[in-house]
């Protein structure tokens, strides 16, 4: 088997030339594919941390109340009853925090904007002060009631500063509409859509807005010390939270915004909780991860089938230029499925090699990219939730792009491996050319 | 080695035939050819070209099959084995030298050699090593064992061809004009090395040959015409009728 091993890499070192083109080839689809992959890994990391701190959980558990039919909010009543239970039920919880949500105006002197408002603790919430970057003012500012967060863009268009005050107003559940002057404590840098379409305020100004009582919250965001258990704490909580006596929602793998209209449609009143994940809450952006994850394999189709037909090619001639090798070899006494193997081994080797090569270089690529914290325009910066191009490269999808690329080229390579394995030993041997 | 020290057949060929298609015509390559060859025996093939020669040694190295008739190898109906069957008697029976040496240019003299014993999985490196470095001592190309066949002469990549032919100790080995691409000192040399092996391990050598200087080293010559058997005569008689003209 060596033989076969050392026979397949002289050959290769021999048609130096092919050898350097087709090897060139695929370390270029290698590279590529590393860095696309890194590219939608980076974009799904940056995803996961702005939205599990913007705006959800790992696992949220929310709901509507219903006062009438055909009214929703998005609220959970008696939320420190449900969160003592979950703090029982779910060992795997690093820490939990409530949030309030809603819709509302926020009005300056010379503008206003729709967006939804986040009520936080601000002393509860340390993946905050982690992902936020405020550009000014302070956090802690938040701890004072009356106080809102907002982002760049909003405070560019409502033309506020630090200081100033905006009002906020909205429709209280039972219909009548209510304001609350808010003194704008911190502007933070944009991150995304999430932050498009949100502002955050302390959570007695939300409950002072919505005129809602201290045991409501918006929704129950827990986060996991392992990202990993979420499918087994979401079910978990669907069972005990029912056994417990509360009504939970069938599960609908959407942002809870994106629901109102199939709740409001539905004839119950009174509270049910939702389940979601934190890959629900964002469905809404997540198509962008599908889009560039379609586009890589569609890329990654084509570019393969161009390989696939260089090496198909390259082993053609590899195998009638050495045709009396074969014949040789096969008179000699060797098996048609050790012929068989050493073209394999070829390209076997053959994509190792481009292989790693292109893996290096893709990784090397991703690592200056990073390094440079190259910016990207404010469309791109709107999907990938962050200003800057993180392309996140981790060992497993490196390992994982070297063994597609060469597992492709080596069962691409069975082909005329096989032909070549089924050559008569006289034909072979009496080949001319 | 006389022919006479060991009267059991290694080849038995009996009513042979081998027809080609090209196109729609039908070539008759062998038209029933009858051939006994006893283990130990140094014997020529000789002929006018397009008389069958190789054909026959394809049909008796089992790189080809017959039309018709039978084909025994070492006691073996070659008809009736299967590919892989054949494989392993070519790899343990038989040894292969080629008119153009037919070696493996990436491997070196000393790889090339060992290749058949790889194949064949009996030996330890050691042993395998030995068993190479005897055979290429004996060749006289120990020094080059090293090199690969590209820096070597056509005699000395003939030589190895030999030895990677011995390396098994094959009860027959087959050469196919191997001195047709050699100069006249060179072809000798193969030649007396090839006789110096028959005599010293008893292995069986059929060759094929249009050089009347080759053929007289055999113990006997089969000539065939136009793909029939003509006769087995001895090389002495061989060389007088080339002489005279009768192919």
């Amino acid at each position: 088997m060596l033989q076969l091993f050392l026979i397949a890499f002289r050959n290769l070192g021999t048609h130096r030339r092919r050898t350097l083109l087709l090897g060139g080839a695929i370390a270029s689809v290698t590279a590529l594919l590393v860095i696309l992959m890194g590219l939608s890994t980076g974009m799904k990391e940056s995803m996961l941390r702005s939205a599990t701190t913007l705006s959800t959980g790992h696992v949220n558990v929310a709901g509507f109340y219903k006062v009438t039919a055909g009214q929703a909010a998005p609220v959970v009543t008696g939320y420190p009853a449900i969160l003592e239970q979950i703090r029982k039920d779910v060992p795997e919880l690093d820490f939990a925090v409530q949030r309030g949500r809603g819709w509302l105006k926020v009005v300056s002197e010379t503008s206003s904007i729709q967006v939804g408002v986040g009520g936080i603790d601000i002393q509860s919430e340390p993946g905050l002060r982690q992902v936020l970057q405020i550009r000014a003012g302070a956090l802690d500012g938040l701890a004072e009631p009356g106080t809102v967060l907002l982002f760049e863009k909003q405070a560019k268009k409502l033309n506020v500063q630090v200081g100033e005050s905006v009002t906020l107003a909205a429709q209280t559940l039972r219909g009548a509409s209510n304001t609350v002057d808010a003194r704008v404590v911190a502007i933070a840098a944009d991150m995304g859509m999430l932050s498009d379409f949100g502002i955050f305020v302390p959570s007695e100004t939300l409950r002072s807005l919505y005129q809602f009582k201290s045991d409501t919250a918006g929704a129950l965001l827990l986060y996991l010390k392992d990202i990993q258990h979420v499918p087994v704490v979401q079910a978990r909580l669907r069972q005990t939270l029912t056994d417990a006596g509360h009504t939970v929602m069938d599960h609908d793998p959407r942002a809870f915004f994106m629901k109102f209209e199939t709740v409001n449609r539905e004839a119950w009143t009174g509270q049910r909780l939702d389940i979601t994940n934190w890959e629900d809450e964002i469905s809404f952006i997540t198509w962008t991860l599908t889009a560039l994850n379609s586009l890589t394999g569609v890329l990654i189709f084509v570019l393969m089938v161009i390989i696939g037909v260089g090496i198909m090619n390259t082993l053609w001639i590899a195998i009638r230029e050495r045709t009396r090798e074969i014949g040789t070899l096969r008179a000699i006494g060797m098996q048609r499925t050790r012929v068989l193997l050493m073209f394999v081994f070829e390209a076997l080797l053959l994509g190792l090699l481009g292989t790693l090569a292109g893996a290096s270089a893709g990784l090397v690529l991703c690592l200056a990219v990073n390094a440079m914290a190259v910016h990207v325009p404010e469309v791109v910066a709107v999907f990938i939730m962050s200003d800057t191009l993180n392309l996140a490269v981790h060992p497993s999808s490196i390992v994982g792009a070297m063994a597609f690329i060469t597992a492709c080229t080596t069962a691409i390579s069975l082909i005329p491996s096989f032909l070549a394995a089924r050559l008569k030993p006289v034909t072979a041997m009496h080949h001319i050319g | 080695m006389n022919p006479t020290a060991s009267q059991s057949s290694i080849v038995s060929i009996t009513n042979v035939t081998k027809d080609y298609t090209l196109g729609k015509v039908v070539v008759p390559a062998l038209r029933g050819v009858d051939l006994e060859v006893h283990a130990g025996e140094f014997i020529s093939i000789a002929g006018p070209s397009g008389s069958g020669k190789t054909t026959l040694l394809n049909l008796i190295g089992c790189v080809d099959t017959a039309t018709g008739g039978v084909v025994r190898v070492a006691g073996q109906d070659t008809k009736q084995l299967t590919e892989r069957q054949l494989t392993n008697l070519r790899l343990n029976t038989i040894g292969f030298i080629f008119q153009s040496f037919n070696l493996v240019q990436v491997l070196s003299v000393f790889q090339n050699v060992e290749f058949p014993l790889l194949l064949q999985r009996k030996l330890d490196k050691a042993q395998r090593r030995e068993r190479v470095m005897q055979l290429l001592e004996q060749v006289g190309l120990a020094n080059h064992a090293k090199h690969r066949p590209n820096e070597l002469s056509g005699g000395q990549r003939q030589r190895v061809a030999v030895a990677r032919a011995l390396v098994t100790r094959p009860q027959l080995v087959l050469a196919d004009e191997p001195t047709a691409n050699l100069d006249s000192v060179t072809g000798q040399n193969i030649i007396d090395l090839m006789k110096e092996l028959n005599q010293k391990e008893g292995t069986t050598f059929i060759f094929s040959t249009h050089d009347a200087k080759v053929m007289s080293h055999a113990n006997a010559v089969v000539r065939l015409a136009d793909g029939k058997f003509l006769d087995r005569i001895s090389a002495a008689e061989a060389s007088r009728a080339m002489a005279a003209g009768d192919h």
